[in-house]
Formats: structure tokens, sequence, C-alpha cells
């Protein structure tokens, strides 16, 4: 049995994100790099399947040489060996690109399932995971909280608004992870595992070394673009009424009036 | 007749017999203690001679509770009448042996008169202990199993007792056999001896010598089976203590050892096995008297947590004899000849003989410590399991996970954005060490104080008071990390190295020499710990600093506080760094500042429950919070003010007091932050 988790690192959730001079990127110094933590999710599911089915589980992701600070960290939480598609030439890609990119790898890798977030928390897109499940040719389950394998099928259970739906699909599958921390805490690397994690084997590879050219992927292929970004309006200071509650009734109810204009 | 053959010698056989088997125990208990980890203890003897000084034969810790004068009385008792049983064993070698004819007469009278006085004192001391146990019954002396737990004390006292009470019998037998006999002699300073010979006049010659004997007899042959009997009972103390003050350690007493995470031989890292302890840890195990005071004085314990530090170390002594035999038998075998008579190979020291939630519940408070007369060290035992239990199996209260993470992604525990850490600072008098490095301090600012809104405050008053005072001063602002006292102290010193390694770079990038904190976390953890990483700085609490500034009339306060003010000594200010006097110092210089002690201050000071990082861990366990106990102690002096010196403990305190709905009426505040209040802001 044999899973790869595709990651992508992502900015703190905490970063103050500042746009660029472009209009169209955002600056990138002074950023906390953190794995996705739908991706971290799906590390966590293929841990818990490679403990459960003694599957191997590798780690699939793209990017600078920064993202091996995140591969590392989910080797240290317990998976085997790490790809890096390290290339200049991926710089710019839209949700197609990097799925193609991905799909590459995977075609020469041995796979049973493909597991990833939903979504990453940067770009919000949705896609990627979709996408490459498609390039494949094998079918997507989508925003699991929970996985289980057996008789070479794969269920999820998926949440719909509050209701639960169990979902089946043959393998070789792609599911994408939903949930939250709560519903699937993933583990805290113990100090072996980090040891370890410095010696699993990462590998590291450029778009010609998957038999792609620079004008399948990245800025030149991309059918999407981003044209522009803007930060949402800074939040105003609250204000505190003071006076006779009385008199702060009428103070609010103006305000909400005049100034909000929600009633 | 003692003394004449053949009694002499059946005399020195039981002498061989039971000295033998109690320096063969000891050998035993020597061995198990050595399986343990090494560590170096041999540094500053003169001081470690002078602490035994004091602490064994002054017992300087023994007496700061009155029950402890009773053990001073039974302890000189024990050390005078030992003197003594030497001229009882020469007697029973050779009858004409006498003290008297070697160190004449003078001295000789003067030790059968503390004999005599110390028997005395020690029968009413033993009066006093039984009273205590059976009568009184002090909560510190409860025992899970009550009744062993008394008849080892009833063994003991009983022993004691009847020792004493034979000597003084034998003594006035003695006094009267010299009366008829020339050449002998009897000091009458042994002024109750001779009065109990009383009990014995009329008595025959023939029958003196046959009572002689029978108490001569009875009173050596309890020696000789106290000796045994010591090293399998809780007195095995007597023989502990005295070692473990020797070896105690000096300094911060929290201080913790940092480990080698290097090392790629290392097959486990904390302690998950008793022998992984280090051999001192071990020597504290044969120490322990199971006093109580530890867990009489243990914040966890007084609320009802699932942790006493006693019965810790107790178990840990019940486990390690067991299993330290069973390895000793077993050295040299290969393991399928492995036997496991009791099964203690195979209970696990975390879980088992420890619980989790017993090693969770600590707030390293350092109480347990202060209190122990014979200087146990049991923060350091807990800190080691937890070591494991992060480092090795992942395993912590749940909510830890989340602020670890944001230690490492952020470098605090809250995880708000690394970037924002000096924005608290934005528009105060106040530059960076980027923007000026040639400044004499670093104002280390510190987590809480650069994100916790209300510690803020704390901060923004150090900058008024320090420009105030003129110091020269600056602060990293961004740049600044976690000092990672917190992770440590969970027990994750892989990330606490982490955050250590960048934090010494930064700051000895700037060429810093002294530094001031307003956390006592941080300050014990930068003084005491850094060293251990490159960082020789010159650390101080701003209580320090801002006393001293008041002292040589930089700072002046001028306006009048008419409040009613209690003050908290904070555990790492207090106990781990004897920082009692500074915060008085400012609380005295405000004008109209009524100022109470607590019942429970300065090394007394009762935790406010958040050290150890409990501050990030629910508080489910037990049937109170800590600082909601802390916060009715406060209460009860009816103050207007809680003082403290720590962010922490106003956090705690304030939430104490919002529980009780009482946060309108009596207000928290850092002394910086008073001390502000009452400083004229002109220039002077």
């Amino acid at each position: 049995m044999n899973i790869v988790v595709l990651l992508k690192q992502v900015p703190d959730t905490e970063t103050k994100i500042r746009i660029g001079g472009d209009g169209k990127t955002i600056d990138t110094s002074d950023i906390k790099w953190i794995m996705n933590p739908y991706d971290e999710y799906a590390v966590e599911a293929a841990l818990r399947l490679q403990e459960s089915a003694g599957a191997k589980v590798t780690i699939l992701s793209m990017g600078p040489e920064r993202v091996v600070e995140s591969i590392r960290t989910a080797l240290a939480m317990g998976a085997d060996q790490g790809v890096l598609v390290n290339d200049p030439g991926t710089e710019g890609s839209d949700a197609l690109g990097k799925a193609k990119v991905l799909a590459a790898v995977l075609k020469n890798l041995e796979f049973d399932l493909v597991c990833c977030g939903h979504r990453a928390v940067d770009d919000d897109e949705n896609q990627v995971g979709i996408m490459v499940a498609e390039l494949l040719g094998i079918p997507h389950l989508g925003l699991a909280i929970s996985v289980e394998l057996g008789d070479g099928k794969i269920r999820i259970v998926r949440p719909i608004e509050g209701a639960r739906v169990t979902l089946e699909g043959t393998l070789p599958a792609l599911v994408t992870f939903g949930g939250a921390h709560a519903v699937w805490n993933p583990r805290y690397a113990s100090l072996p595992g980090i040891m370890k994690a410095k010696k699993k084997p990462l590998e590291t590879k450029t778009i010609a070394d998957l038999g792609l050219s620079p004008d399948e992927v990245g800025m030149q292929a991309a059918k999407v673009k981003i044209t522009a970004m803007e930060l949402p309006a800074e939040r105003q200071a609250g204000r505190v009424l003071e006076g006779e509650t009385s008199d702060k009734a009428k103070e609010l109810v103006r305000l909400l009036h005049e100034e909000a204009k929600v009633i | 007749m003692p003394g004449h053959f053949p009694a002499n010698i059946l005399f020195v056989l039981i002498f061989i017999t039971a000295s033998g088997f109690f320096l063969l125990t000891v050998y035993k208990l020597y061995r198990i203690m050595r399986l343990g980890r090494w560590e170096d203890r041999f540094d500053r003897p003169w001081e470690r001679i002078k602490g035994v000084a004091t602490f064994v034969l002054g017992q300087r810790r023994v007496i700061k509770e009155p029950a402890g004068w009773g053990h001073f009385f039974i302890f000189w008792g024990f050390v005078v009448i030992t003197i003594g049983s030497i001229e009882t064993f020469g007697v029973g070698i050779y009858h004409g042996f006498a003290y008297w004819k070697f160190l004449g007469k003078g001295a000789t009278s003067l030790l059968y008169l503390l004999q005599d006085l110390l028997c005395l004192a020690v029968m009413v001391a033993l009066g006093i202990a039984l009273y205590r146990r059976f009568v009184i019954k002090p909560e510190r002396l409860l025992y899970e199993d009550q009744r062993a737990a008394n008849q080892d004390a009833s063994i003991i006292i009983g022993l004691i007792l009847l020792l004493v009470v034979l000597l003084v019998g034998a003594r006035a037998v003695e006094y009267l056999l010299s009366q008829n006999e020339a050449g002998s002699y009897f000091p009458k300073s042994a002024f109750i001896s001779i009065a109990l010979a009383g009990l014995f006049r009329g008595v025959s010659e023939e029958a003196l010598q046959g009572w002689y004997s029978l108490l001569w007899w009875s009173h050596t042959l309890i020696i000789l089976l106290f000796l045994v009997y010591i090293p399998f009972s809780k007195h095995l103390h007597i023989l502990g203590a005295i070692p473990n003050v020797f070896f105690r350690r000096f300094g911060s007493i929290g201080e913790l050892s940092k480990m080698d995470l290097e090392d790629e031989t290392a097959e486990t890292f904390g302690v998950s096995k008793i022998e992984e302890f280090t051999w001192k840890q071990l020597l504290d195990l044969y120490a322990c008297t199971e006093c109580g005071r530890c867990s009489d004085n243990c914040p966890a314990t007084l609320t009802g947590k699932p942790l006493s530090p006693k019965l810790t170390i107790h178990h840990l002594r019940e486990h390690l004899q067991k299993k330290g035999k069973v390895l000793l038998s077993q050295r040299g075998k290969d393991e399928t000849e492995a036997v496991n008579p009791e099964g203690e190979l195979g209970r696990a020291l975390v879980g088992e003989v420890c619980q989790q939630d017993e090693l969770w519940s600590c707030t390293t408070c350092g109480n347990c410590m202060e209190n122990c007369p014979v200087f146990i060290e049991h923060i350091h035992k807990y800190v080691d399991m937890r070591r494991y239990l992060v480092l090795m199996e992942s395993s912590f209260p749940p909510e830890v996970q989340n602020v670890m993470r944001n230690w490492e992604t952020n470098s605090n525990p809250w995880g708000l954005g690394f970037a924002s850490r000096g924005d608290w600072a934005k528009g105060l008098p106040v530059k960076t060490l980027a923007e000026d490095s040639q400044v004499e301090y670093l104002f280390y600012v510190g987590c809480a104080g650069s994100f916790d809104e209300r510690s803020k405050k704390i901060s923004s008053a150090m900058v008024t008071l320090l420009n105030e005072g003129g110091v020269s001063f600056a602060i990293l602002g961004a740049e600044e990390k976690c000092c990672g006292e917190t992770a440590r102290r969970i027990g994750n010193e892989y990330l606490f190295q982490t955050m250590a390694g960048e934090l010494v770079e930064t700051i000895n990038s700037y060429g810093v020499q002294k530094i001031i904190t307003t956390c006592p976390h941080g300050y014990n953890c930068l003084k005491n710990e850094y060293p251990q990483f490159g960082g020789q700085w010159a650390v101080y609490h701003h209580s320090e600093i801002l006393s001293q500034l008041l002292r040589a009339g930089r700072l002046q306060t001028k306006l009048s506080l008419d409040k009613h003010l209690v003050f908290h000594d904070s555990c790492y200010l207090g106990r781990y760094n004897s920082i009692y006097d500074q915060p008085r110092a400012l609380i005295k210089s405000i004008p109209g500042l009524r100022f109470s002690e607590m019942d429970r201050s300065r090394n007394k000071s009762f935790c406010c429950g958040a050290g150890g990082g409990r501050m990030w861990m629910e508080e489910t366990l037990g049937d109170r919070k800590i600082n909601d106990a802390r916060t009715e102690q406060a209460l009860v002096l009816e103050p207007d003010i809680i003082g403290v010196c720590c962010p922490f403990c106003t956090t705690m305190f304030e939430d104490g007091l919002k529980d009780r709905n009482m946060e309108e009426k009596v207000r928290v505040y850092d002394l910086a932050e008073l001390l502000v209040q009452t400083v004229n802001s002109e220039k002077k």
C-alpha cells in the first residue's frame, strides 16, 4: 500500500499579509511558512492508515527550497520519504499548471491513494486536488472527515450541513480532506521522529525531470491569472459609550441608525 | 555478666553479625543508588560541609516548624547516646572499660549530664510525637496505607523509647554498683540516673548484678536491632539525609539541566525508567522521612489535585528498592534468563508508579523543595518525566499542542504574528537596539508584555519609569523572541533549546551586557539557565532596577495612594531568586499605601497556579482552582489592591477576582503600574 500526500507550504495564518509592489502578489519577506493545515490533516490521515494498513507514505510538494522544512515536518510526524519539485519554471502556475506538475510526478510513482487538503489557506482555490485526480483518471472523494480502507476500496465520511454522507470509491483514488484541527488532531512530532526525519530520503526534481516543458506550466501557461489584490479595509477602533444607561441606549440606537445604517 | 568471659565472646559475635548485616544492607542500597546516571555533585566541598553543619547539626530547616524541635532533641539525643553506646559496647568486650579512664572525670561528667538531660528530652519529644500521630493526626502524616505507616512509626518510636529508658535504668544500677566497688567512678552529674537508683534501694548486691546484666543486654540488643531495622524503614533517612544535604543543589532551586539532544547514540530522552534518574535523584529517595512538609505547602495537593510530592517520593522509593534488587541480581545475565519476581521490572515509571496527571499537576513553584528539611529535589523529577512524555511519546495535555505550535511558528504562546511583537511600543518613547545599540540595558519585554493586552500596560509603565529615572535602554522590538522558559518546564527541551539558541544569537549580536525583565519566568530563565547556552548577561528584574532608582533618588514618589495593599511573592522571583525585599521597598516608597503581609508570604508564598506551563493547561482536576485558593488567601486581608510582580500572577488573580465578581472592588496591579501612578512626571 502506497500513499502519497500532496502538501503545500503557506504563510502562517497569523502573518500580516502585505501586497507586493506589483499589486498581484504578496510580499514574502517577514513571512513564517507553515504546512497548509488541511494538508496536515491529510498527513495525519495517511499516517493513521500507515499504522493500520502498513502503508508507505510519500510527501509530494512543489516550490522553492524553503518548502523542504515543511516536508521534513511531515517526515518527522512519521512519513517515509519526500519529493519536492523545485523549479523556477513552475512559478506563477495556476491551479491547472500545479496539478499538471503533481500529476506528472505521480505518474512515475506507485500509489494506491493520494491525500491532500481540500484547499490551501493562502489562495483558497479548492482546485488542485480535484484536477490531479482528473489528470490521473482516478476517482476523487472530497472533504473527508474520516477515512478507512478495506477490500480494495476506500470509504470516507463527509459532512453536509451538519448531516453526514458516507462515500465509497475504488482504488487508486484521491481524497481531499476537510474538517478542522479538533477533528484530526494532527500528531506532534517526537524528538526521535525529528532526528530520523533528517535522514529520510528527500528527492528534488525539476520540470525537465518530469518531461514537462516550461510552456505547459508556469506563468506563461496559466489560463487563470491574478490581476489585482486588495486587503480588507482596516478596522476602525471600537467606541465605548459613556453616561447613564438610558442615554447610552439612545445614543446606541442613533448610531446604529445614522452611522452604521443597520436599523 | 557483660564484659566477662564467655558473655563478651557472645556479645562480640552478635555485634559482628548485626553490624555485618547492617553494612551489607547499606552496601546494597548504595549499589541500587549507583544504578542511576552519573551527575557531578562534588564541587564547592567547603560549602557542602558548611551545609551539613547548618542543616544537619543545626537542623536549620527542621526547626522552622514547632514539631521540628521535637526532632532536634531526638536527633541530638541520638548523637549523644550513640557516643555513650560506644562505652556500653566497650564494657561488653571488657567489663573494666570506662570513659572516665581516658577522657578524665570532668569530660565524662559533662557527657553523662548531657546524656541524662537528652534522655529526658527524647522521652518528652517521643511522647509529643506519639500524641501528634495518634491524637492530633495532622493531615500531612496521613497516608494511603495508614496502618503500615503508623506501624513503622510506632516500631521506631517504641524502640527509641525503650532504648533510653533501659539506658537510664542501666546507669542507675551502675551507679549503685559503683558505690560498693573500690576504684570505680560514677559521675554525680548523671542526676536522673542517680535519682532513679532510688527504685533499687535495698536490693542485694547479687540481685543488682542480675538487674545490670538484664538492662545492659536488653539496651544493647535494642541498639543492634535498631541498626538492622533502620535501612528497611523510613528511618533510612538517618543514613540518607546527611549525604543528601551534603550533595545538595546550589543556586536557583528549579534550575533545569541541559539535555544533550545532539547525542546520536541516545536511545531515549527524559526519564521513563527509575534507573534513568541520576544517583543524586535516587539518593533523595533514601533521604525522605515522609514528614509531609512538601505536600503541606504544595498548591496542587492543597487544591485536591492528584499530586502529593510526599507520595511521589514514597512511590518512587518503593519502586526503586524492588526494581533495583531485581536489576542487580540480573547483572551479567542475558535477557532470556531474566526473572521478574514481583512484576516490578514491567511496571512503567510513567503511568504506573507515577501517574501522568500527577506529573502535569506540578506548577514547579518550588514550595516542596523550599520546605524539605533534607533538600529533596522534587521538581526535577517531574520535569524529567515530562521530558520523556513530550520528547518520546508526544504525550501531553491536548491543549498544550497548540501552544507549542504557536511557539514554533510565532515564538509566543498566543500564536500572534511574530512581526507584531514590537507593536505595543508604537508611539512610546522607546528605541529598538537596531536603532541604537549604544545603550546600557536591554529591556527584554517577553511574550506577555508584548502580546497580552493587560501586560502591555506593565510594559508601558516600565518605559515611563525607565525614562523618568534616566535609564539608558532599548528593546528588541519585532526581533525579540520568546525565552522558551515555559516550553522547558513543560518538558519540551528541544523546542526550548531551539528558541534559546535564536534568542542568544539575537541578543549577543548587539553586544548586550545588562538586561531588565518584568516577567519573573524570563528573568529566572535568562539569568540562571541561559548561561548554559552562551547567554552571559547581568539580568535584573524590574523590581530590582526600580528599587535601585528609588534609593538613588532618580525616581521620586510624590503622589499619595490611600489604599490597602497585599503583596503576592511570585515563585520564580522569591523562592527561585530570593527577591523578597526589593518589591517591598517599592511598596514602602509609595506614600499613603498601607501594606499587609499575607499569611503565606515570602518563601512560603503560595503559587498563583500559572507556573510550570500550567498557565496553558486547563485546570479541571481537584476540588478548586489554585488561583481561586490564592485569591481567597489575599481577600482575607480585605485589600483594595493585590500587588504582584509577574504578568502571569496578574492574570491569575484577575481571573480569581472575576470568578468572585470582585474585580470592581479589588484591583490587581504590577508594582510598576502603581509606581508610575505616584511618580511625578515633571522633569527634575
